[in-house]
């Protein structure tokens, strides 16, 4: 019954009424910086980090995480109503969420992301709650090679991402790859691309060619229209919640994408980037209309909405039972620990019990909150869309303006964004789809560093990759999916998907 | 709408009006005093700039902002100072890497002459490191000297890791290698301290440098085995772990410090000024016990001149590192 007291613990401590509301404050600031694009939970976390000196440490850590988990709930809004994805994990959420707020289902799109994240935040707690420990030896599997075949797989994968013509979301990963490429050699030092431009010497940022692509390029495309046709609804608003066919499509997307984020978010490096896209190209390969796929299927929303919340959450894992951060916010949670004379590790959850329980409880109460916070905001979202496009606009790219600077507080970045938009757009007229581009500006530096690390590991010898049974494991799994992907039975129902068009 | 754009207009003005009025001789400081970082929030420096920031806001009267630059080795960030008028309301938070290193390593990717644009205002603190190794998978030596003999019988096949090419981590495992005797590949982090702990607790890597803020928990967790302490003497809360001189290597390892940096044409008084914040904000309770909990020393300097004693003695110090590590970098 150690479990029960445990969870006891966790309860008695993430309901005192401080920390209830330090939950509540961290969920409200995390749903409002996830809302605006740009501004992630990068830059609020390390904002907030001084404050929570005076705090007690449970207190603090509450805050901080409900910032990170409420930031997933928001960034949705963005993605679904306007196709602005703020943070990699939005962007497969642009993808049919948007497309259903265009035929009026923006409403629907909203609640099925708010409640099947809610599941998955659920599930993935209990998960955290039960089986940290060996979730965690799980992802200290994971070395080099292993993260090699992994993103290998995801690149893959990646192609099953394009509701269009295959040869083009292939030419769309690999020029993800090459822009990826740009910045600083890790190995060497040495600068690539970078034409002696200083603030390019780290590389392009995420947010700038995100926005770009796909916020700013649709903005001109939408511009580019008649007057008339310009608003973001080609189809009146109906009812605002999801129908019952919704909710039976739904409910199976969410369960699978819970399962294949849990997993992949214990993987410190790269594991939860992976939850959404894997997820959205699972529902699409299952699914027996893969062709509504890019033009507001609901399985892609809530699948990857499912899976990236609960990659976010049980990428607590390694940080909670081994001191490892698997991303720029989990190092944040470790810098706030270690300010609280808590050194991250694996005694945290015997030394400190009531922190490492009542963190996790409060995690599942923040869900809850972030719940009972979205569905009541719907509405207001939605009414949204009916401001006139000639403002709503304009509101838009200020807040692009602001989020891109804010990042980096960089002038350059917003150049970067605008001039991302203008390829955007010329990408929407030659039906080239920017989603394959980013999963590849994504992959391709993790997999560049870990084919290097692991030819150092292997000592210059690729059987590395063979030799290690998980490494082998995905690795004939990429095969099968070369196999799947080149299936005629497969590729007559790619063709059709790109004939409905 | 009008009103809406009239509001904003004045809110505008009103935060304008004050910049351009900004007289010469006014008392320092007249506004927003800001703090570049040379790194991602949540690192050993940036989180040393935010606690001070918060408390140099009383000694001030003024708020202290902390804003990250990063990117080019610190380059950016000394940039963005050098930016403005040097009149001290825009300062950087440098460390060992950014600051000493840099200015010696990547001096042709400067636009500018460090030693005559920057200066140093105060030392702030310093953070000890260990020497550790993986107790991943069959990964056997328990003390340096096993490590030494281990890496000798098995050249080319041991693999440390470091916060990336030219970090100091990096320079002190060249150094350590060289000294022992034994050849190591070098298997550089991408994301620093926080990729280097993961390297060495998957087994990735065998060994490295590694801050104590970073590993303390992983070494009493038993994940990481400490070999050494870079400290003077042993550490309170490590008896156990010799330091590099007990075993062998006087001078090997770098205490990371991090100091605080303004251009080189500010006023002297405003600099005594800052230094004198600074000095405040380090002797107040609260910033004690937040570096003190994240194993850091404070290591205050009483005026600007000492700092910049302190500042230029590093740099010696790191010219005959990066002579004798003889790294190339391009």
């Amino acid at each position: 019954m150690d479990f029960l007291s445990n969870l006891a613990l966790g309860f008695e401590v993430a309901l005192t009424p401080i920390n209830l509301l330090f939950a509540l404050v961290g969920c409200l600031v995390g749903t409002l910086i996830g809302v605006l694009p740009g501004i992630g939970p990068v830059a609020t976390v390390a904002m907030l980090l001084p404050l929570t000196f005076q705090l007690e440490p449970v207190s603090g850590l509450i805050m901080l995480a409900g910032i990170f988990y409420g930031a997933q709930y928001g960034g949705s809004t963005t993605a679904i109503l306007v196709n602005l994805p703020g943070e990699s994990s939005s962007v497969v959420t642009c993808l049919d969420g948007y497309q259903m707020a265009r035929k009026g289902r923006a409403g629907a799109a909203l609640a099925i992301a708010a409640l099947g994240s809610f599941f998955a935040g659920t599930v993935s707690t209990a998960l955290i709650a039960l089986a940290a420990p060996p979730l965690a030896k799980l992802g200290q599997s994971f070395g080099a090679p292993e993260y090699f075949s992994l993103m290998l797989f995801g690149l893959i994968a990646a192609v099953a991402l394009a509701s269009g013509s295959v040869p083009k979301a292939i030419a769309m990963i690999f020029l993800g790859l090459l822009l990826g490429l740009v910045g600083t050699d890790a190995n060497t030092g040495s600068e690539r691309y970078t034409f002696g431009v200083a603030a390019l010497s780290d590389g392009i940022g995420f947010v700038p060619l995100a926005i770009g692509l796909f916020g700013i390029g649709e903005i001109i495309a939408n511009l580019a229209k008649g007057e008339e046709s310009r608003s973001v609804l080609n189809q009146p608003i109906d009812k605002l919640w999801p129908n019952k066919q919704e909710f039976r499509r739904s409910v199976p997307a969410v369960l699978r994408g819970t399962a294949l984020g849990s997993v992949l978010g214990v993987l410190p490096g790269g594991g939860a980037i992976l939850s959404s896209f894997a997820s959205y190209m699972v529902e699409k390969k299952i699914s027996k209309n893969p062709g509504e796929f890019g033009h507001g299927a609901v399985e892609g929303v809530a699948g990857p909405e499912a899976a990236n919340n609960a990659g976010a959450q049980t990428s607590f894992i390694p940080t909670l039972t081994l001191g490892i951060p698997g991303n720029a916010v989990m190092a944040l949670m470790i810098g706030a620990m270690t300010i609280h004379g808590i050194q991250p590790g694996p005694l945290v959850m015997v030394e400190k019990p009531d922190l490492f329980w009542g963190l996790v409880v409060s995690m599942w109460i923040g869900n809850l909150m972030l719940l009972v916070i979205n569905l009541p905001l719907i509405g207001m979202w939605v009414k949204l869309l009916q401001v006139p496009y000639r403002y709503l606009y304009l509101a838009v790219l200020v807040f692009c303006g602001i989020g891109v600077y804010a990042v980096g507080n960089s002038a350059f970045d917003v150049l970067l964004a605008a001039m991302f938009g203008a390829v955007g757009y010329m990408f929407i007229r030659l039906n080239c789809e920017a989603a394959p581009l980013l999963l590849g500006f994504i992959l391709g530096p993790l997999m560049e560093e870990n084919l290097r690390r692991a030819m150092l590991i292997g000592s210059g010898d690729p059987m590395i990759f063979v030799n290690r049974p998980i490494s082998l494991g995905l690795l004939i799994a990429t095969v099968l999916l070369i196999g799947v992907l080149l299936l005629p039975a497969a590729r007559r129902g790619r063709e059709e998907a790109f004939q409905e068009e | 709408m009008r009103k809406l754009l009239l509001t904003a207009a004045a809110v505008v003005m009103s935060v304008a009006a004050p910049l351009s009025s900004h007289a010469q001789n006014e008392p320092y400081p007249s506004r927003q005093v800001k703090l570049v970082v040379p790194y991602a929030p949540g690192g050993a420096t940036d989180i040393v700039a935010r606690v001070i920031a918060e408390r140099m806001r009383t000694s001030l009267g003024q708020t202290v902002v902390v804003e990250n630059k990063t990117g080019a080795f610190g380059i950016l960030a000394m940039e963005e100072i050098l930016k403005g008028k040097p009149d001290g309301h825009t300062l950087m938070v440098g460390n060992v890497s950014t600051n000493a290193i840099t200015p010696l390593v990547y001096k042709d990717k400067m636009k500018f002459d460090y030693e005559k644009s920057i200066t140093a205002v105060a030392r702030l603190a310093t953070i000890p490191a260990f020497l550790g190794a993986t107790t991943a998978g069959d990964f056997k030596p328990k003390t340096l000297a096993e490590l030494i003999e281990y890496g000798k019988k098995n050249p080319g096949k041991v693999r440390y890791t470091s916060a990336g090419i030219g970090s100091y981590p990096h320079y002190d495992a060249v150094i350590f290698a060289k000294r022992a005797g034994f050849d190591s590949v070098h298997v550089p982090a991408r994301t620093g301290a926080a990729g280097m702990v993961g390297d060495l607790t998957n087994g990735d890597v065998h060994w490295a440098f590694i801050n104590v803020a970073s590993s303390a928990g992983l070494v009493r967790g038993g994940q990481i085995q400490p070999l050494a302490v870079i400290t003077d003497k042993r550490m309170p809360e490590f008896p156990d772990v010799p330091t590099m001189a007990e075993l062998g290597f006087p001078g090997v390892g770098t205490f990371n410090w991090q100091g605080l940096f303004a251009p080189a044409g500010t006023p002297q008084d405003v600099l005594v000024k800052i230094n004198k914040a600074v000095n405040e904000a380090l002797a107040s309770d609260e910033v004690k016990a937040a570096i003190a909990k994240s194993s850091g020393t404070i290591v205050p300097t009483n005026s600007p001149a000492e700092a910049q004693a302190w500042a230029k003695q590093e740099m010696d110090v790191w010219k005959k590192i990066v002579a004798e590590a003889n790294i190339t970098v391009e």
